[in-house]
């Protein structure tokens, strides 16, 4: 059975154990035979979903941050439409619509779901698990300065916080600004300074 | 003066006081894979069995206790047979006989040296 | 025509309903501005339950002043909040004066 392993003044992350997980695997394996039986899926095609969910990630994201960041048209078209200009890249979008919202000197930005955990997952793949949390969810919308100060990022009093909570159909990804040398690196170089941690929002500066 | 906003799920959360933010990145394990490529597929053009919003109305009715004592993707998994349950496309006896069969195969696994 | 345009000043209302809903309760009876027209999506209030034959939704993206929604917090004046709100949950604002 999961438990709680940490019981403390916070409210822990629920983290199966061992046990747990072993116990979920034998329930979602059940699920699937029962499913096959009544010819309602196949395992094949089970197979080949899970393919699909392991292939996004940060290096897509990276992808289109980089982009953005050499190509100042990208940049409008991906602002104005986010999932057609991501489309764009050969990236498969399953949400409806994405909104990319655009760090300035001036504002920052920053993403959670407070409901549940909505995120741009056929891009960047599962939100890691502190995004999920309770702690986050209900923080992040209150008082976001203290959740971004956890991450190590002291935002300036006189600069916009705008904390955009995906509670329906839209989906976001945050563009930080680029390094000051960007025009001379090349875009591998561009896209390993981006880290997913940017494009929600708790860390602010690249490299 | 506090208007008096409709009842408040166990699951809306935002602005409620809560500590510090458990900075943990876990691995995505097969089984909570699984789980999510299970509920896409059902929920695909081609089904339509069940969706993401009837997965969340699933687990934002679970009760507080199970709601909290449960993991993230296993929460989905409840719903997903919550939903499949209440809609009559699998029943509970189907899935605990397929449960049984699976911890004994399990088992049997420990023990083969 | 869609009810709203950007720059409007809205309130979100708080509608007692039952089931499940996608309006938290940290922005029922607040008012902001709407940045943004989304699209019309269908009801996930009606999704949850299965019913997905009902008609589309209009909604919208609307930003609230953080020092509105948590007023006994200390936050600078020009941070704001956006989420999204469906037609439904949303009334024209009725204000003596317009907060930023």
């Amino acid at each position: 059975m999961p438990h709680d392993h940490a019981h403390g003044e916070h409210e822990a992350l629920i983290i199966e154990d061992e046990a747990g997980n072993i116990d979920a695997q034998i329930v979602v394996d059940a699920l699937q035979q029962v499913l096959i039986a009544k010819g309602l899926l196949t395992a094949h095609e089970v197979t080949a979903a899970i393919a699909k969910l392991e292939s996004p990630g940060l290096h897509l994201g990276a992808k289109i941050i980089a982009k953005a960041w050499s190509d100042p048209e990208y940049k409008e078209r991906l602002l104005a439409d986010g999932r057609a200009a991501v489309q764009e890249l050969d990236i498969p979008v399953t949400e409806a619509r994405i909104i990319v919202v655009e760090n300035t000197a001036q504002v920052h930005n920053l993403i959670t779901c407070t409901l549940c955990s909505c995120y741009p997952r056929s891009i960047l793949g599962q939100p890691p698990s502190w995004y999920i949390s309770k702690a986050y969810r209900a923080r992040s919308v209150r008082e976001p300065r203290r959740v971004l100060k956890e991450f190590g990022l002291d935002l300036p009093d006189d600069m916009k916080l705008v904390v955009h909570d995906s509670n329906a159909d839209m989906r976001y990804l945050v563009l930080p600004e680029p390094p000051l040398d960007f025009k001379t690196l090349a875009a591998t170089d561009l896209e390993a300074m981006v880290s997913r941690d940017h494009l929600i929002g708790v860390a602010r500066d690249v490299a | 003066m506090q208007d008096d906003k409709g009842s408040k799920g166990y699951h809306d959360v935002g602005g409620d006081p809560a500590g510090e933010i458990p900075k943990v990145d876990l691995p995505w394990l097969h089984w909570e894979k699984q789980v999510e490529a299970i509920r896409g597929l059902l929920g695909d053009g081609t089904r339509r069995i069940v969706s993401l919003d009837e997965v969340r109305r699933g687990f934002e009715s679970f009760g507080i206790d199970k709601y909290n004592s449960l993991s993230f993707y296993r929460r989905r998994l409840e719903a997903m047979t919550d939903i499949l349950i209440e809609k009559g496309i699998v029943t509970q006896a189907e899935l605990d006989s397929a449960i049984k069969a699976g911890t004994t195969r399990w088992s049997n696994l420990d023990e083969t040296p | 025509m869609t009810r709203f345009a950007v720059g409007d000043r809205v309130q979100v209302l708080a509608l007692r309903k039952e089931g499940h809903v996608r309006v938290p309760h940290y922005v029922r009876n607040q008012t902001g501005s709407v940045t943004e027209y989304c699209g019309t999506y269908l009801n996930p209030e009606e999704l949850a339950v299965g019913k997905t034959s009902g008609p589309a939704v209009d909604l919208y993206r609307v930003a609230f002043a953080q020092r509105l929604l948590w007023p006994d917090d200390l936050i600078p004046a020009q941070d704001t909040l956006v989420i999204e709100i469906y037609d439904h949950w949303l009334t024209p604002a009725q204000e003596a004066d317009h907060a930023p």
